[in-house]
């Protein structure tokens, strides 16, 4: 092992990572209210921490020969076998990675927006950021529950107190929506660990996924639990038909919200069927397959087709992520190489893509306070610098090979191509859609003569800030950097792939 | 110099070719990107001198492509070519795809067209665009454009193909909507990347099906694969037509052509470099490179064929009336890659990649020439504005005219040899049908080509008074009289002595395979035989087009012209507008396709969300009625937790056993 793994690797580091933000939020909390920009900076130094830490746990992770990396386990709740489990592997690195890039990057963008209750807002964001993380890391059932749910809170309060003027029919749906999911999943949760305590008479590693894997055999509850979790984690990627909640939030969310949101939040149901449902319960899983795909690829096209139509650029957007998000379930249950390569690669590049692009709409609204399609035109000739960002995030988008969208997609589609070549040939066709409304887009918004109500704006309509571009540069570079070379990405989390593939097929039944 | 040595020397274990390539190849790409990267950072602030860095790199490309094409055409190279790995581009599992370039005679042939003319045109631009506010940007995109064309050319792996494939069609959409503050070049520009996009779903399928039978998409391994007759019957048919969709595409063939004449709103230039000699040849490229998949299925040579020689004479119909000079010409290139379709299609591949050779140099020669014509009369593009240029811009007319009777395959010029070796080989492969037609599309290019020159530079000056003509600046002149050479001499360099020439001898070795499943045979050439009598025929009908254009538009003939049209009225607005198929499309696709796409979220809205808004409503109700369950005692809750428990366990043993 390298110096560095041996260093941090004799301290919690998961724990550090998960809960830093937290006490950052904690310590927020004592800063007086009337020092925005003290908090505003704390907030960015602590979770550009966090984010450093990240990265230096990151190279270690390959270095154990273990599945999970740099584990912690400390017994929680003994009567019942529930334990404080965190470890990590190359995908869930991955993803931790993107959650803590994204948090500072949202917190940064968040300095000039967010003008009223900086405190809360701040203090909501940093323990959002902890959520997200613990549930990325988490391998005890119930731990996992316990941030699945904290996640929920901040992003309520972030889209129903910062948000637009239907932030409350909007929250109100998100959170409905989720929580019937997870509420499900909580009974899946308990059913399966009585039904460990059942068939061992132990409650130990009734909670425990490394337990579990590969223990519950019995088709009925293999069934109703895969039912129930899989309900939790479609909800969140959203896949068709239970995604009407995105469009809403996303309207709704101020920038940062719906960067989040679209960046992590909807790959935390991804994650969960890549670590959790799949290998917990691979014989429901195989046999749920034809139905998941099929709503995959409903979603891939519907999605696609419903944005052409969209007025507001924030519900394009959200649309297309319906579309891209798509991809993601449709290459996990293909149950091979390459459609697990490309679903895990679509997530990473989906949050790194789509945030850029609401990124940059939030960036257009702070001047023209609009995001109304038909009322732009011409922008370009005003704000070049900020017309090729976007055109850079939009082709990055649209699939262009050599930005980082290319590789993902083009697996999945291998993937899916090869156990059912008309399942491929129909999502292909979102090559074309996603260029129509993409592009369409762009060419109202951007191109062709400067429209009334932006010549409107006069001086208002200035182009990006250095702030907004320190914002923009990490992700058009790693969306660079993942076109050219995906393989370090694709080997970071190779040997993830490869367990799972393995509890995927049911290895450890038989 | 040692950092590309390490980067070949760490990734090619393969060790498949014998062959190497130079280790200074891969600067065949760096050196256009780098020009495209350095422009695009700071070249805004580099103001006139922008294009100094941009036109030195596609210079010195133009160097190393020749030091490399030249002998990959004489046979230096070795039969197969020569390689390079540079990179893993993509891994999942054991299935990787790698970055390599590869230089055989195939290639040779397009680095020669690409570069030579793709030099040509950023010496243009310095003139032509010199008022242009986006000078630099224009630049900077132009070696993007050559990055990536020269990325397709070169690569030896087809998913690289794809991505330089889609990479070409960025510069292509950047450089059509060039002129973005007005409203018609940002159509244009997301029509073509659009019409593009249906053939790459085409495309891309076929790779996957290449994948799934070959489990590579490295070129050489798959070509070899059905040489061993590891793609055969319906298989191979349809991964044929697959890929064959996505040339359909790029090269604008029937039905996909729509977006090739709004390409014209893009700068000049960027028409005679992308949208006549280079992109557009993609698609020509794509099919021959991959001979032997489509020789193995004789429906998807037949299909090839077909929609070649339709595109053709579809769009040579159209060139008849157009009045704006660039139109005609994009016609004229749709026609005549319709000509190299219809080549492939009936197996004859020499000829095909001849006639993409004289092709783009002659066409490449006419857009520029158009260029300098505009620029003359100061923007105008309608023709019926123009007339008795002649004498006024003589460098462009006598260049022109060279460019029109090279395309008319007026011997000895470029255009005869190729033309009359894909009409020879169609009818001794016998494909009757295809001789047939392609001597009548002869016979109508030559005649609409010398109506452009007729109305543009013969007769009468219609041009408005105000109108101060112009010759061009040296930076546009000379590459018109640089181009003008191979128009006249490329042919007989590479096509004589007939059958014989230095390009069959390089090309054969690559099209052998193909030739083996079609069972083609190659044949001496007999002047006073078959061979002899089709050039005679061929020669014949050109001349007779010729002739008649000369004759109806040597001088004003207007009266003579309209009676014409008059008889045949229904013929003359058909082709004047397309024969409606820009309007069939925008029925089908844009008209119908919002319909759909609006009954779409109108579902989306009231059905899958109102569902979801229903139970919401049913919810909140029922809550009013469940309100009066909250009393806030805590027995209550207490009882009420305990009665959930219960039936949870109840549950559970009713699952759980």
């Amino acid at each position: 092992m390298s110096d560095l793994t041996q260093l941090i690797g004799g301290l919690p580091i998961l724990s550090m990572i998960t809960l830093l933000p937290f006490v950052g939020a904690l310590l927020i909390a004592l800063l007086p209210s009337s020092r925005p920009s003290l908090i505003r900076v704390a907030a960015l130094a602590v979770s550009f921490i966090t984010f450093v830490l990240s990265l230096l746990m990151l190279p270690g992770i390959r270095e154990f020969s273990s599945e999970f990396a740099f584990s912690e386990q400390i017994s929680w709740i003994p009567s019942f076998g529930i334990t404080y489990h965190l470890g990590v592997d190359g995908l869930s690195g991955a993803l931790v990675v993107l959650t803590t890039l994204l948090s500072w990057i949202c917190i940064l963008a968040s300095f000039g927006p967010i003008q009223n209750r900086v405190k809360e807002y701040f203090i909501s964001f940093l323990i959002l950021e902890t959520g997200m993380l613990g549930v990325f890391l988490s391998l005890d059932l119930f731990l996992f529950y316990i941030f699945w749910e904290i996640v929920l809170v901040p992003m309520y309060l972030i889209i129903g107190i910062w948000g637009g003027a239907d932030r409350i029919y909007a929250t109100i749906k998100f959170v409905l929506y989720t929580l019937v999911g997870s509420l499900l999943m909580l009974v899946a949760i308990l059913a399966t660990a009585f039904s460990h305590q059942a068939a061992t008479g132990s409650w130990t590693g009734a909670f425990d996924l490394i337990a579990l894997r590969g223990t519950i055999t019995d088709p009925t509850l293999q069934a109703l639990a895969f039912g129930a979790f899989a309900l939790a984690f479609a909800i969140k990627v959203p896949m068709f038909p239970f995604h009407t909640w995105l469009p809403d939030a996303h309207v709704q969310a101020p920038t940062a919200g719906s960067v989040i949101l679209a960046g992590v939040l909807l790959k935390l149901g991804g994650y969960g069927f890549l670590r959790f449902a799949i290998p917990l319960f691979p014989q429901a899983a195989q046999d749920f397959a034809p139905l998941i795909i099929a709503l995959s690829v409903i979603a891939i096209i519907y999605g696609a087709i419903v944005a052409i139509v969209q007025t507001d650029l924030k519900k394009l957007i959200a649309y297309s992520s319906v579309s891209h998000m798509g991809f993601v379930t449709l290459g996990i249950f293909s149950f091979n190489q390459q459609g697990v390569d490309g679903a895990i690669l679509q997530m990473l590049n989906h949050g790194l893509i789509t945030s850029g692009l609401f990124l940059l709409v939030g960036i257009g609204y702070e001047r023209t306070h609009d995001r109304e399609i038909a009322k732009m035109g011409g922008w370009a000739s005003r704000t070049p610098v900020y017309a090729a960002l976007f055109g850079f995030f939009l082709f990055a988008s649209v699939g262009l090979p050599g930005l980082s969208g290319f590789a993902g997609e083009f697996l999945v589609l291998l993937g899916a191509f090869l156990v059912n070549p008309m399942v491929a040939g129909a999502a292909t066709l979102v090559m074309i859609l996603a260029a129509v409304y993409l592009l369409w887009m762009y060419q109202r918004i951007f191109t062709g003569p400067l429209s009334p109500f932006l010549k409107g704006l006069g001086s208002h309509l200035t182009d990006v800030t250095p702030i907004e571009i320190a914002t923009l540069a990490p992700l058009a570079a790693m969306i660079v950097a993942f076109g050219i070379l995906p393989s370090l990405l694709t080997n970071a989390f190779a040997t993830s792939v490869a367990q799972f593939l393995m509890y995927a097929s049911g290895g450890l039944i038989q | 110099m040692n950092v590309f040595n390490t980067l070949i020397r760490a990734a090619s274990e393969g060790g498949e070719p014998a062959a190497q390539l130079p280790e200074y190849a891969p600067l065949l790409l760096i050196l256009p990107l780098a020009g495209f990267l350095f422009t695009a950072a700071i070249g805004r602030r580099l103001g006139k001198l922008a294009h100094l860095v941009p036109l030195g790199a596609i210079v010195a490309t133009w160097g190393i492509a020749m030091s490399l094409a030249i002998p990959a055409l004489l046979g230096d190279l070795g039969e197969h070519g020569a390689s390079s790995e540079l990179f893993t581009w993509i891994a999942s599992g054991s299935l990787t795809f790698n970055m390599g370039i590869h230089v055989d005679a195939l290639t040779g042939a397009l680095l020669l067209v690409v570069t030579t003319v793709g030099a040509l045109v950023h010496l243009y631009s310095v003139g032509y665009m010199s008022h242009d506010p986006g000078y630099w940007r224009f630049f900077a995109y132009l070696n993007l454009f050559m990055f990536s064309m020269l990325l397709l050319v070169l690569a030896n792996n087809l998913l690289v193909v794809f991505a330089a494939w889609e990479l070409v069609g960025l510069s292509s959409y950047l450089l059509i909507g060039f002129w973005y503050t007005k409203r018609e070049p940002g159509l244009a520009a997301k029509k073509a990347f659009i019409t593009n996009r249906v053939g790459d779903v085409g495309f891309a399928l076929g790779l996957m099906g290449l994948v799934a039978v070959f489990g590579t998409l490295d070129i050489s391994t798959i070509l070899a694969g059905v040489e061993a007759g590891q793609l055969a019957g319906p298989a191979a048919t349809v991964i044929a037509l697959l890929i064959f969709c996505g040339a359909v595409g790029k090269s604008a063939q029937f039905p996909l052509h729509v977006w090739l004449p709004d390409a014209m709103e893009g700068p000049t230039p960027v028409s005679a470099l992308i949208h006549a000699a280079t992109m557009v040849n993609a698609g020509v490229y794509l099919v021959a490179r991959m001979s032997p998949p489509f020789a193995a299925s004789h429906e998807a040579m037949l299909v090839v064929a077909a929609i070649g020689i339709f595109t053709a004479i579809f769009a040579a119909s159209i060139a008849f009336t157009q009045t704006d000079i660039k139109r005609v010409l994009a016609f004229s290139t749709l026609s005549q890659l319709g000509y190299m379709f219809a080549a492939l299609g009936v197996g004859a591949w020499v000829p095909a990649i001849f006639h993409l050779i004289t092709h783009g140099f002659f066409k490449g020669l006419l857009f520029l020439g158009s260029g300098s014509v505009i620029h003359a009369v100061e923007g105008e593009q309608e023709m019926p504005k123009m007339g008795g240029l002649a004498r006024k811009i003589p460098i462009t007319y006598a260049t022109m005219l060279i460019g029109t009777v090279a395309i008319a395959g007026l011997p000895p010029l470029a255009g005869f040899w190729s033309k009359d070796e894909i009409l020879g080989e169609a009818f001794k492969f016998g494909y009757a049908w295809v001789w047939l037609v392609g001597m009548v599309v002869a016979g109508a290019t030559a005649f609409y080509m010398f109506r452009l020159m007729g109305l543009t530079f013969w007769g009468k000056s219609r041009v408005s008074e105000s109108v101060h003509v112009h010759e061009s600046p040296w930076t546009m002149t000379l590459p018109l009289i640089l181009l003008a050479i191979p128009s006249i001499g490329i042919g007989a360099l590479l096509g004589f002595p007939f059958a014989d020439g230095i390009l069959v001898h390089g090309l054969e070795p690559i099209f052998h395979p193909a030739n083996v499943l079609l069972g083609h045979e190659h044949e001496a050439w007999t002047l006073f035989g078959i061979d002899g009598l089709l050039m005679l025929a061929s020669v014949t009908v050109a001349s007779i087009g010729t002739v008649i254009g000369v004759r109806l538009f040597r001088s004003d003939n207007g009266d003579r012209i309209r009676a014409i049209t008059a008889r045949l009225q229904p013929l003359y607005v058909g082709s004047k507008n397309r024969w409606f198929f820009d309007d069939l499309n925008d029925l089908i696709f844009v008209r119908l396709g919002t319909r759909l796409a609006n009954a779409a979220w109108w579902f989306d809205r009231r059905v899958v969300d109102g569902a979801v808004n229903g139970v919401g409503t049913l919810t909140s109700t029922g809550g009013r009625g469940l309100r009066q369950i909250q009393t806030g005692r805590v027995q209550n809750y207490a009882f009420g937790i305990a009665l959930g428990l219960a039936a949870m366990a109840v549950a559970y043993l009713v699952i759980g056993s």
